[in-house]
């Protein structure tokens, strides 16, 4: 048999599986019971909410100016000693080698990081979308765009503006359903397991600290 | 993994005699409830959600043929390359194939239960790929070289000393029984493998027939971790995980998180769609699907469809008195709970797994708790039946039962004999206890106490009760 046949011969072997049976089990209609959308402040306001009862971390500040000392001291304290940021993320790059002098920290490639036995860094990026009702951060591979810097780093700082704010999960994947990227990722908070006596313990395999930085 | 489920008794019985084994089984159940519990409290809509999730998958798997062939069509239009199994033994096949031809030779693998259901891990180890769980409850069951005993916690029968040893003379690791410490050592070990590994192994929580996407739920980041940094990822799924569309995503994870951890979200929710592109910086050059059956088309066609349903929350093992009693390895095979109860006599036959169907004592808390409204005691109802017309049951019982249908559809001879118990319970059995019962009814009297026979039958108190008079 062919792939193709294969495949073939299982859709037809459900299709008999399914026929002359009972069919659909009649189930109640779902009320469409969507919250309204909210404001940009109360998303916002939601979104820091739900991100810190997840374990992240939230800055906000009403200029760039008082809020890198604090980023910097945050990363510090987390032992970081490098900053990264993807290329051709502007907003990103800006805010690392503005960091730098705080730690002081070195700027090292993706390349780098990739390593084994790479240095505790953090991985700075410009967020696509933050999500209020669970205070997620969504990453894609949208056009060329890389998933390192919540995936390798120590710590996962994400730069968010307030346009890329959403009530709900279902407005990202509008947004992205046409022709979804490869990668798609929502992101909650730092990496976590509870697998050792039901215990919590935070950083198993992705980012021990997350950081949402709002951006003025 | 071959299945031992025939033996549910004898192993619910070391189980239930083994202390340590018994607080961690507690704990674990007794903190996921107390989270799903939290999290339903704290989420208004789920109710309604619970009735979204149910009509989506049942819906879905009214038309599976439909649904499965838009997700094979649109899956490869995006450049994934999918295959279809009809059993276990022809998925690894065709796994150990794909690592052949991609040439791998050290693969990463996040939980799945259906890579345990066809046992992949010891397929591909056999064709000579060197496979590392990295989801860390996983990876210290592999290095225990014991199969895991909670579909979310499949490491809760390990206390940390035991971990701390298992590292020590495993890994050559010094000795720490401090869990974050032991848990930064499985990370280091692990972020090896994971940069190291030519392919990334993971199963699905769902597929997206509209957008051929597969869909993946961790809160560690191993499943991100084998799906962005392998040159290879291969999925293994059911047949019954597809879901019409990406937009019906966010309602069953809605379900899904809080049912199984409490959580609002899982820290990590991939979408992943196709291969890479050439825009793509990272990722892996080829995403492999293979679609599993293995029994699944036949458990689509009778009266156990529901079950299918399933999106291995976990809330009803936790929920069930039985799991809590005898915690995930005493059901012989992958799935426990009273989701394994209907799963492992439908994939490995009523001869093996019906002394699961019929332990369970039919309180329903598992159907209460189901976020897809998955009948399960109806189910294991079921079951039971198709053992006794298959004649499966032992015939003493069959032969007991008709006799007691017999005796309870004579209302005067039950009464005399009511009557003459009543009589010599009272003579005999001062304590109110029944001291033993013979063989068969012994387990009622060896472990629990047996209350005597009450002087007077129920229905005379009954009478009396409402003021009847004879
Ligand atoms: S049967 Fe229902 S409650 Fe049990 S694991 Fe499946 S979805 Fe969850």
């Amino acid at each position: 048999m062919t792939p193709a046949d294969r495949k073939e011969e299982l859709i037809r072997r459900i299709a008999v599986a399914l026929r002359g049976r009972d069919g659909a089990n009649p189930a109640p209609a779902f009320k469409e019971d969507r919250e309204g959308t909210s404001g940009e402040a109360d998303r916002i306001a939601r979104f820091r909410e739900m991100l810190e009862s997840e374990g992240g971390n939230y800055l906000a500040g009403p200029s760039l100016d008082p809020m890198l000392p604090a980023l910097g001291e945050a990363l510090r304290l987390s032992g970081v000693a490098a900053l990264f940021f993807p290329p051709g993320d502007d907003g990103a790059r800006l805010v690392a080698e503005t960091l730098v002098p705080f730690g002081p920290f070195t700027l090292v490639s993706l390349d780098e990081v990739r390593r084994p036995f790479a240095p505790p860094s953090a991985g700075i990026q410009t967020a696509e979308f933050a999500i209020a009702e669970t205070g997620t951060i969504v990453q894609t591979g949208r056009e060329g765009k890389t998933l390192l810097p919540g995936l390798l780093a120590d710590v996962h700082v994400a730069l968010l503006s307030p346009a890329v704010f959403v009530d709900r999960m279902e407005e990202c994947l509008d947004a992205l359903s046409g022709d979804p990227p490869r990668n798609i990722s929502f992101i909650t908070g730092p990496s976590r397991t509870g697998d050792i006596e039901q215990t919590i313990v935070i950083g198993a395999h992705g980012p021990k600290k997350l950081i949402a930085v709002l951006l003025p | 993994m071959e299945p031992l489920s025939r033996f549910f008794h004898r192993r619910s019985e070391k189980a239930l005699a083994d202390a340590p084994l018994q607080a961690s089984i507690a704990r674990a159940t007794g903190k996921f409830l107390g989270a799903r519990a939290e999290a339903v409290a704290a989420f208004p809509g789920f109710e309604a959600a619970r009735d979204e999730g149910s009509r989506i998958k049942r819906e879905t798997l009214d038309r599976l043929d439909v649904h499965l062939a838009r997700f094979i069509a649109e899956a490869e239009k995006r450049g994934a390359v999918v295959h279809v199994a009809r059993d276990g033994a022809e998925a690894c096949e065709i796994a150990a194939r794909v690592a052949k031809e991609e040439g791998v030779a050290l693969a990463v693998k996040s939980k799945s239960m259906l890579a345990e259901e066809i046992g992949l891990n010891e397929a591909l180890q056999s064709a000579g790929v060197d496979v590392v769980e990295a989801d860390l409850g996983e990876y210290l069951v592999q290095l225990a070289g014991e199969p895991p005993s909670h579909i979310l916690a499949p490491a809760v029968h390990m206390a940390r000393e035991r971990v701390a040893r298992l590292f020590e003379k495993k890994l050559g690791e010094p000795y720490t029984d401090r869990i974050p410490d032991l848990i930064g050592i499985a990370r280091r070990r692990l972020r090896e493998k994971f940069l190291a590994a030519g392919m990334g192994i993971t199963g699905a929580n769902f597929l997206c027939a509209d957008t051929g996407s597969v869909v993946l739920v961790t809160n560690e980041g191993n499943g991100r971790m084998g799906t962005i940094l392998p040159r290879v990822h291969l999925v293994v799924a059911g047949i019954e995980k597809v879901i019409p569309r990406l937009a019906d995503l966010p309602v069953l994870l809605r379900l899904l998180t809080r049912s199984a951890t409490g959580q609002s979200i899982s820290s990590y929710v991939s979408v992943l769609t196709g291969g890479r592109r050439p825009e793509d910086p990272e990722g892996p050059e080829r995403l492999h699907v293979i679609l599993v059956d293995n029994g699944r088309t036949g458990i689509l066609q009778g009266k156990y469809r529901d079950i299918l349903k399933c999106i291995r929350c976990g809330a009803c093992l936790n929920v069930c008195p039985v799991y809590q009693s005898v915690g995930g390895h005493a059901y012989g095979w992958v799935y426990s709970g009273p989701m394994g109860s209907v799963l492992t006599p439908l994939f490995a036959g009523l001869a093996e797994g019906a002394p699961l169907a019929n332990a369970s004592t039919l309180c329903g808390a598992c159907a209460d708790v189901c976020p897809v409204k998955i009948p399960l005691p109806e189910l294991l109802l079921e079951l039971r039946a198709d053992e006794r017309e298959q004649g499966l049951k032992d015939p003493a019982e069959v032969l007991g039962m008709k006799g007691y249908a017999a005796l309870m559809g004579r209302a005067g001879i039950l009464e005399a004999l009511e009557r003459f118990i009543g009589v010599i319970s009272q003579v005999l059995f001062k304590d109110g206890k029944t001291p033993w019962l013979p063989f068969r009814f012994s387990g009622w009297t060896d472990r629990r106490d047996f209350p005597a026979p009450s002087p007077q039958p129920f229905r005379k108190l009954w009478k009396k009760q409402r003021g009847i008079h004879p």
